[in-house]
């Protein structure tokens, strides 16, 4: 059997012979078509592969990528129709990289158009459900990449981080969702949203195949300036080791029960609840977890920052995007009329509106007051946050406030739970952080996640720690077994 | 509420133009989004603070040296448009003859 096993027990079976990288293909590639229809995970399902055996633990892995990341001759969309016929003629380093470890590629993900939005539900090819009830988003940016992994089609996937696009998908899924420090995955090939924010980020269903996954991925690329010097070391080698004494520390704004105990939401109110239980189990593996207090309107000010910031980068980041170089071009009589009209047809309404919104940051009369205001307010919560972390070895939190919502759900979003508990996860994103969601517990029958971060280049103890706390959850490889399928 | 020719403006710059329900989405999205702006200023002392624009100081950035890498060919490069005259890509006219 395949559907489900992780990366380490296919790569067993593979070494045992009980199992082909052919048949791993072809039982991941039948899984595919057979939940196109209901869950929408992917632009794009390839029915064959061509890499040769390698010497890695991806080697004859099947996995799925994002539809942003550049695949030679392979359809890459964005999911946005300003690049719906785009076939690029070169590779991301992520995907040379894995073609070069063996892993079999079994399809581009859906994602929010562009990557800017954290619903699933704004690609061009439609929405992407969520496997643990199909009336409910999976959340975004990496929609169809948390959905194949969570269905159990594929061990892992590869998505993109700017906000918590990997690590809140992953959340409302039930699987594993990790963006290393920044700059410790090539960038080059991933098509930018926010180039001071994005992140390469990993799903898989446990912390270990992360770890194995970012051990292959890592590393300087003169293609990505910013990209690190490895640190030469091996993830999966330290994951065990002894946690007691680690320092983690809780926000007492984002996630203090008392602040809620007026609500009506039971939704909230389990989540907490389940997660100060959850503190007690680690607390019970030797963490030293504490609370932490810091100052409300610095935390408040996180998404509005993060709004001024990402649309403000993404407007310059797509004018590229003009029907000239890549996609559909325009029709008009001159090269403005042409560009103005293949940007009005080939962007949705919802990605208008947020260039619109960065447009408006950056102009002269408000530059200072909203685009500099929210530059300093990154700084001032990084600056809080580096201060915390001279004392902690991580900050521990609630993936969400709530489990993954319906898809004719409304939030408030001027509310302390919309500010503060859904949109803390830009955290490590304003700060290039390695961050890490992993899933532990369950409401109203869908998973529930926590979410550590960790200081910049300690991703090996981020996931060192992360595995240990698996171990004391029931989430450990966990999928929806939704279908009538035998494979 | 913002006043949607401000918007219009700003769409026009941005090379695109939506439709007139749209403008309208648009003003009711940018009430929300300017009260949560606000939430900026109220942060004390923000106004003393350098602004951030990259995650951390990495001081392995560094400008790569110039040299010969992949390059495609015109074949490749070809495959890439429908919009060809023998071997080349045929661009929109960029130069107004008035200029």
């Amino acid at each position: 059997m395949y559907r489900g096993k992780n990366i380490s027990e296919l790569k067993k079976q593979l070494e045992n012979n009980e199992v082909t990288k052919e048949e791993l293909f072809a039982s991941a590639n039948k899984l595919a078509h057979y939940f196109q229809d209901d869950y929408n995970s992917f632009v794009t399902i390839l029915d064959e592969y061509k890499v040769k055996d390698r010497d890695s633990l991806l080697s004859g892995i099947p996995y799925a990528l994002k539809d942003n990341f550049s695949t030679a001759n392979i359809l890459t969309t964005a999911s946005s129709n300003i690049l719906k016929d785009y076939v690029p003629v070169y590779d991301a380093t992520v995907y040379k990289k894995l073609k070069k470890a063996g892993a079999l590629l079994v399809g581009k993900t859906v994602l929010d158009e562009l990557a800017m939005g954290g619903t699933g539900t704004t690609a061009n090819t439609g929405v992407v459900r969520n496997p643990w009830d199909k009336n409910r988003m999976i959340g975004g940016s990496s929609a169809g990449s948390a959905s194949c992994v969570a269905l159990g089609i594929v061990p892992f996937s590869i998505g993109s981080d700017t906000g918590d696009s990997v690590r809140k998908p992953a959340a409302f899924g039930g699987v594993v969702g990790f963006k290393p420090t920044y700059g410790r995955i090539s960038r080059y090939g991933l098509f930018s949203f926010a180039s001071s924010l994005d992140h390469v980020g990993i799903f898989t269903r446990n912390v270990k195949d992360a770890s194995i996954v970012t051990d292959v991925l890592k590393g300087y690329d003169p293609k990505d300036m910013v990209t690190l010097k490895d640190d030469n070391k091996k993830y999966t080698d330290t994951l065990d080791n002894d946690i007691k004494g680690k320092k983690l520390f809780y926000i007492k704004e984002i996630c203090n029960s008392e602040l809620y105990k007026d609500s009506n939401d039971h939704e909230l109110l389990e989540v907490l609840d389940k997660f100060h239980k959850m503190l007690d189990k680690c607390r019970n593996l030797g963490y030293v977890i504490e609370e932490v207090s810091i100052d409300k309107n610095l935390l408040a000010a996180i998404y509005p920052a993060y709004m001024c910031i990402s649309c403000a980068e993404a407007t310059s980041n797509n004018a590229n995007l003009t029907g000239i170089q890549f996609g559909p071009r325009g029709e008009g009589n001159n090269i403005s009329e042409i560009m103005f009209d293949a940007r009005t047809k080939g962007f949705s309404e919802f990605i208008k509106r947020r260039f619109i919104l960065g447009s408006y940051v950056l102009q002269k009369e408000n530059q200072d007051k909203l685009f500099l205001n929210a530059c300093r307010a990154r700084r001032m919560i990084v600056d809080k946050i580096n201060e915390l972390f001279n004392e902690y070895d991580g900050m521990i939190l609630p993936a969400s406030g709530g489990i993954a919502p319906t898809f004719d759900s409304s939030s408030e979003k001027l509310t302390d739970r919309y500010l503060l508990l859904e949109n803390h996860l830009a955290i490590a994103n304003f700060g290039g952080f390695p961050s890490i969601t992993i899933p532990y517990d369950f409401v109203d029958s869908m998973p529930i996640a926590l979410n550590i971060t960790s200081p910049i280049m300690q991703d090996d103890l981020l996931l060192n720690m992360a595995y240990k706390i698996e171990s004391v959850t029931d989430c450990c490889d966990i999928y929806a077994k939704v279908g009538d399928i035998d494979v | 509420m913002i006043e949607k020719d401000k918007l219009k403006k700003y769409a026009r710059l941005l090379m695109f133009d939506m439709k007139d329900e749209e403008y309208k989405t648009l003003q009711e999205e940018f009430d929300v989004i300017l009260k949560q702006m606000d939430l900026l200023g109220k942060i004390p002392d923000i106004d003393k603070v350098k602004p951030m624009t990259f995650p951390y100081k990495n001081m392995d950035a560094t400008l790569r040296d110039d040299e010969v890498g992949d390059y495609l060919t015109v074949g490749e490069v070809l495959e890439n448009t429908k919009y060809q005259v023998g071997d080349q890509v045929k661009v929109p006219k960029v130069v107004d003859e008035d200029v």
